[in-house]
């Protein structure tokens, strides 16, 4: 218990100096928009610059009131195809989709690297150089040519967000396979065993810890995919889809209450992952 | 007597060498010759033996690519493979006529890259040297900053090092369009993205680092009596200098990507982000595949030289030991 307050009470604290920082900050912020349009003379509502930064109709930082508003409009009904936990869903969904596709691709080209050296040889240095490509640059692309194939809806989305996410989990889960030490394989040769037995009874358990430090890293990376994707194609839903509307109307209320949304996905997102691993590496998960 | 047997071992692998590289030779060639030969249209069965030879080729071109990659230890078997690849490309964007406005063929993306070569340099300006590379470096010196306050007190471990874990989880998209919408359509927007997408990966290595010295070599410093600065600079910071690097290796990938995705929130017209999207949206699939390629360029070569200077500064670490 007395650990449990030693841990919280910094994080408490911290959230507490963000808090009242906020209001300053938002002031600051918000002001030269104030003055502005103030001297535009329209009527806004307010008298004063004091008074204006509270209630702008764009403002740089919302005020507390505003955020909590805006989050009341997005939220409530949830499940209104305008709602932002309704658009999320959509997101999650084409980014779980998109890392299940991911995985399937990205375990079997692992298991080609480490099965051939001629493979590993000629496919790695693309692997490698692939990753510091920035690969989100693609996206805009791919989806206007799979929409011109008729490959259209959620599908289009989940596909460029496995695209995006594979390459984690290639390098992740080759590591992983790899792991085992000579002793161990030496144990398994003078065992007899064969390359399948090899792979199930050793390798695979030994890749397990790399795949979900790889998941994680390719869950954003699919999440971020998935919006990018949804911004750049004609979409009717998605977290993408109401960024990119709001940011042409320039509605930073909107935008701000959709950023949190988006934020929260990626928590949940790792979060589940965490959940899966614990389930499927319980030895794992309760060591760290 | 050691040099003639060594000769014997290696007579059949020399012979398979020069077999798998006529092999990767006459693939090259017929991708070569079907892609630069079709002017004019053809008939369906023509198009359909003309598919057969390129799979055929392409088959071809990479086995041989394997059987060259069983005793070459260098660049060269990627290098094939990627020269395999492209013409494989071309000759089967060719031989199904795919109009170029859809899937331009990579030589049509090279006349692409020449003749659009001022505009993409004017983009690169902006969307590397002023948003990636000035928020890189933000980022970093107010990570490495962060950090070693976080490290030195236990209270801001325990309440910023959580929210840094969490902050790394959370997709990059979702902040862009609040800050370029906040701070303004020109390039410290960008910029201004790009650091704060790269502080947190730097403040969990950097501390991670600076909290590994061994505990081993910081009793053998209090027996030397040295200050706590002393410590600081001649244990903490060497050993965290490999998970700074770490660090920075991921960040130069992920600032090239903030900032090109902040390009599509608004900009004032440049950078590479703000091309890919405006040309995709008028097809001329050419130009963005051109812009695609000079991001890659430019990020190999960030990673490299980053790379390189990880290799300068941390020479002495277990991994460059072979």
């Amino acid at each position: 218990m007395n650990t449990l307050l030693q841990r919280t009470l910094p994080l408490l604290v911290v959230a507490v100096i963000i808090v009242l920082l906020y209001y300053p900050l938002m002031i600051w912020a918000n002001s030269p928009v104030a003055q502005r349009s103030l001297e535009t003379g329209a009527d806004i509502g307010c008298k004063t610059v004091s008074e204006c930064v509270y209630m702008l109709r764009n403002p740089v930082i919302p005020a507390p009131a505003q955020l909590g508003e805006g989050i009341k409009s997005l939220t409530i009904p949830p499940l209104a195809p305008t709602s932002a936990p309704y658009n999320a869903l959509v997101t999650l969904g084409e980014a779980i989709v998109g890392l299940a596709l991911a995985s399937a691709v990205g375990l079997l080209l692992a298991i080609l690297l480490v099965l051939s050296g001629s493979f590993e040889r000629a496919v790695l240095p693309w692997l490698v150089a692939s990753q510091t490509v920035p690969i989100i640059a693609i996206a805009p692309m791919l989806a206007v040519i799979l929409g011109q194939y008729g490959v259209q809806g959620w599908f289009p989305k989940a596909l460029i967000a496995a695209y995006i996410a594979f390459f984690p989990i290639v390098i992740g889960v080759s590591k992983g396979l790899k792991s085992p030490d000579p002793l161990q394989l030496d144990l398994m040769k003078t065992y007899n065993a064969s390359r399948v037995q090899v792979f199930t009874l050793l390798r695979f358990p030994a890749s397990v810890p790399f795949l979900f430090t790889a998941l994680k890293v390719a869950s954003t990376a699919a999440m971020v995919g998935s919006i990018v994707a949804e911004i750049s194609t004609i979409s009717f839903s998605g977290i993408g889809k109401m960024l990119a509307e709001n940011s042409r109307a320039s509605d930073t209320i909107a935008l701000w209450v959709i950023m949190f949304y988006g934020a929260l996905l990626g928590i949940v997102l790792v979060a589940l992952i965490n959940l899966l691993e614990r389930m499927v590496a319980p030895w794992r998960a309760t060591r760290s | 007597m050691a040099s003639y047997s060594v000769m014997k071992e290696n007579r059949p692998q020399a012979s398979r060498a020069w077999i798998s590289w006529t092999l990767v030779l006459l693939a090259h060639l017929v991708l070569f010759f079907i892609s630069y030969t079709l002017n004019q249209q053809q008939g369906v069965s023509q198009k359909l033996l003309l598919q057969i030879v390129t799979v055929l080729s392409l088959f071809v071109g990479l086995t041989a690519v394997g059987l060259v990659a069983q005793n070459r230890r260098d660049f060269i078997p990627a290098a094939l493979l990627f020269t395999v690849s492209v013409l494989f490309v071309e000759a089967m964007l060719r031989v199904n006529e795919v109009p170029a406005g859809l899937i331009p063929t990579p030589s049509r993306v090279v006349v692409a890259l020449y003749n659009a070569r001022e505009v993409l340099m004017l983009d690169v300006f902006y969307t590397f040297v002023l948003e990636a590379l000035i928020g890189f470096v933000a980022g970093i010196v107010i990570g490495v900053l962060a950090s070693m306050a976080v490290a030195r007190y236990k209270f801001l471990e325990l309440g910023i090092l959580p929210y840094a874990s969490i902050f790394s989880s959370i997709p990059i998209v979702a902040l862009a369009p609040v800050m370029v919408k906040a701070i303004g359509l020109e390039w410290p927007s960008k910029a201004a993205v790009v650091a704060v997408t790269v502080i947190f990966p730097i403040i969990v290595n950097v501390v991670r680092g600076l909290q590994s010295a061994s505990p081993l070599h910081l009793d053998l410093m209090r027996s030397y009596g040295a200050s706590p600065m002393r410590v600081f600079f001649d244990v903490r910071v060497p050993t965290a200098m490999p998970y700074f690097f770490n660090a920075l290796k991921i960040s130069t990938t992920l600032s090239l990507i903030s900032a090109i995705v902040a390009e599509f929130f608004g900009t004032t017209g440049n950078g590479l982000g703000f091309r890919i999207q405006i040309e995709a949206g008028r097809f001329n699939f050419d130009i963005v595949w051109a812009a695609i390629v000079v991001a890659s360029v430019i990020g190999i070569v960030f990673f490299s030289l980053i790379g390189a200077l990880e290799r300068k500064v941390t020479g002495w670490h277990a991994s460059y030991r072979s």
